[in-house]
C-alpha cells in the first residue's frame, strides 16, 4: 500500500469517524445534563 | 383530535434521520464519483461543502419544523406568509416526485436481495437486468416497497419509523463494516484503497471536482428536501438541532465512506486494474449497481452470500430513506385536515400509482431522476430565501439558538445563508445546465429527451406555474387543518 494511501485513510476515515463520534460522545453528555436540569425543575 | 405525535427520545430522532439521509446515493454514487475524481483530493470538497451546504440547511430544517409544528408547505407559509407557500409546494413536489421512483428503486434491490438469498451465482447479470426489468416484476416490487413503508408510517411515529430506524440504521451500519472487512481482505483490494484513498492533488485544480463534490454533498445528504423538516415536527419542544445537524452530517459521511471501502476494493480485487478502473469509470449509477456488482460476486467464493449482504445494505439504506419521503407527503396531507390512517391510504395509492411509469420504462426513470434530482438544488436554495427574507439573524437569534440548544451557532451562519448558499446554487446549477448543453448542443431545449435541459426546465415551470395558481386554495387546506387540530 502507498503511504499516501495510509496517510489519507487515516487522515479522512479516522477524521470523519472521530467527528461522528465525538458528536454523538457529546449528545449523550449533553442529554444527561438536560436530565439532571430538567428533573430539578 | 389527534394526539400530538413525538419521537419518544433524541436518539429516535437521529436514528431516523441517519435514516433519511443515508440512502442508495451514499453506496451507488459515492463511491463511483469518489474514485473518480482524485481519491482523497475529491473528499477534501466533499467535506468542505459538507460544512458550507448541507449543515446550514440541515439547522434551518430542524429549527423550521420545531418551530411551525407544519410540514413543508404550512413552515413556508408561516415564515414568509401565505402567498409564498408555493415554494413549499415546489420542495414537497420535488420530494414526492422522487419518492414515486425510489420506491422502484427499493423493489430493484429487494428483488436482488432475494436472488442473493437463493444461492445460485448470477453468471450472466446483463442478461437478468434486461430480463427482469422487461418483465412485470418490477411493479410487483414497487408495490411491495410500498406496502413496506406504508405499513411502517401507518404505525406513527414511535411505533412505527421510530421503531423502524432502530432496526435498520444499526443493521445497515453493521452490513456495510462487514462488507468492507470483506472486501479489503480480499487479495489484490490494496489495488482498490490505492486508487479510492490516494491523492492526486493536480484534481483539486479542476473546478469540475470541486462542483462534483458540492453536488455529492447536497444530494447524499437530504439537506434541502424537507425531509428534516418533516422529521423536526415530531421532535420535542426543549429538543437541540445544531448539534443533530452535525450529527447527521458526518454520520452519512461516515457511511459514505464504508461503503467506499466496500465496493472500490472488491472492484480492484477482482478484476485486472486497467478494467476495474474502466467500470467505476464507465458505469451509471444503475449500471455499476445491478450489472457490474453482481459480475463481480458472481466470481468470488461465496458471492451469492455477499450479493445477498450487499443488496440488503442497499435495501435497508432506501427504505430508510423511502419512509421519510412517505411521511413528508402524509404530513402535508395530515396539515389539511387528514387523519394518519387516510393520509397513508391516499399517499400509498398515489405512490403505487404514479411509480408505476418508472417500473414499466427506464427512459421515463431517468428523466424523472434527472429533472428532480436538480430541483433539490433549487429546494435548499428556496429554504435560503426564505430565511433571508425573514432575517437570518433574526432566525438564528429565535428559532436555532433557542431553549434547548445544545450549541449555538454565531454569525458564520449568517454568512453561510445569505451569501454562501446562493453562490453555491448558481454555481452548481449553473454547471449542470452547461453540461446539459454540451452532452447535446442540438438537442438541449427538446423537452421530449429524457435528459435535456428543456425537459427539466419545463417541468420545474409547470409546477412552480401550477402551485402558484393554486396557492390560495392550498393555503385554505393548509391552515384551515391546523385551525381544526
Amino acid at each position: 500500500m502507498k503511504a499516501g494511501t495510509i496517510i489519507m485513510m487515516i487522515i479522512f476515515l479516522g477524521g470523519v469517524w472521530g467527528i461522528f463520534i465525538y458528536l454523538l460522545g457529546l449528545a449523550v453528555k449533553k442529554e444527561r445534563e438536560k436530565s439532571i436540569i430538567y428533573k430539578e425543575e | 383530535m389527534e394526539k400530538k405525535e413525538t419521537f419518544s427520545s433524541r436518539w429516535g430522532l437521529i436514528l431516523a434521520s441517519l435514516g433519511m439521509a443515508i440512502g442508495c446515493g451514499n453506496i451507488w454514487r459515492f463511491p463511483r464519483i469518489a474514485a473518480s475524481n482524485g481519491g482523497a483530493a475529491f473528499l477534501i470538497p466533499w467535506i468542505i461543502f459538507l460544512v458550507l451546504w448541507s449543515i446550514p440547511l440541515l439547522i434551518i430544517e430542524y429549527s423550521l419544523g420545531r418551530g411551525t409544528r407544519m410540514g413543508v408547505i404550512g413552515s413556508f407559509g408561516k415564515i414568509m406568509g401565505p402567498k409564498y407557500s408555493f415554494m413549499g409546494g415546489f420542495i414537497a413536489f420535488c420530494s414526492m416526485a422522487i419518492m414515486f421512483y425510489y420506491s422502484v428503486v427499493t423493489g430493484w434491490c429487494i428483488k436482488y436481495f432475494l436472488r442473493g438469498v437463493m444461492g445460485t451465482p448470477l453468471l450472466k447479470a446483463r442478461d437478468y437486468w434486461g430480463s427482469f426489468t422487461s418483465s412485470y416484476q418490477p411493479i410487483l416490487f414497487h408495490l411491495l416497497a410500498v406496502l413496506l413503508g406504508s405499513f411502517i408510517i401507518y404505525r406513527g411515529i414511535e411505533a412505527g419509523i421510530e421503531k423502524a430506524s432502530k432496526f435498520l440504521i444499526p443493521s445497515l451500519f453493521l452490513l456495510l463494516v462487514i462488507a468492507a472487512v470483506r472486501a479489503i481482505t480480499l487479495p489484490g483490494a490494496v489495488k482498490g484503497l490505492n486508487f479510492l484513498f490516494n491523492p492526486e492533488w493536480h484534481y483539486l485544480r479542476d473546478y469540475r471536482v470541486w462542483l462534483q463534490g458540492l453536488t455529492q454533498s447536497a444530494w447524499s445528504t437530504g439537506a434541502g428536501w424537507g425531509l428534516i423538516l418533516t422529521y423536526a415536527v415530531y421532535m420535542k419542544k426543549r429538543e437541540d438541532t445544531v448539534l443533530n445537524s452535525f450529527i447527521v452530517g458526518f454520520g452519512n459521511d461516515s457511511a459514505s465512506l464504508l461503503a467506499g471501502l466496500a465496493i472500490i476494493p472488491t472492484i480492484f480485487a477482482l478484476l485486472p486494474p486497467a478494467e476495474a478502473e474502466s467500470v467505476i469509470k464507465g458505469s451509471d449509477n444503475i449500471g455499476l449497481t445491478f450489472i457490474s456488482i453482481p459480475t463481480l460476486f458472481s466470481k468470488m467464493p461465496a458471492g451469492s452470500f455477499f450479493m445477498s449482504l450487499f443488496f440488503l445494505s442497499l435495501t435497508f439504506a432506501a427504505l430508510s430513506s423511502l419512509i421519510s419521503m412517505l411521511e413528508l407527503t402524509c404530513r402535508i396531507f395530515m396539515d389539511a385536515g387528514l387523519t394518519r390512517k387516510k393520509a397513508v391510504f391516499f399517499v400509498g395509492v398515489m405512490t403505487f400509482l404514479l411509480g408505476l411509469p418508472s417500473a414499466f420504462s427506464l427512459a421515463f426513470f431517468e428523466n424523472q431522476d434527472w429533472v428532480w434530482g436538480l430541483g433539490l438544488m433549487v429546494s435548499g436554495f428556496f429554504f435560503a430565501i426564505a430565511i433571508t427574507r425573514y432575517g437570518v439573524s433574526r432566525f438564528r437569534e429565535e428559532w436555532v439558538n433557542a431553549e434547548g440548544c445544545d450549541l449555538k451557532v454565531g454569525r458564520w451562519f449568517d454568512i453561510l445563508v445569505k451569501y454562501f448558499i446562493p453562490v453555491e446554487f448558481v454555481l452548481m446549477l449553473s454547471w449542470w445546465f452547461y453540461q446539459a448543453v454540451r452532452w447535446d448542443p442540438k438537442g438541449w431545449w427538446d423537452i421530449t429527451k429524457p435528459t435535456s435541459l428543456g425537459t427539466c426546465l419545463f417541468q420545474w415551470l409547470l409546477v412552480i406555474f401550477l402551485f402558484i395558481i393554486a396557492n390560495r386554495w392550498v393555503v385554505k387546506k393548509t391552515f384551515r387543518g391546523e385551525a381544526t387540530k
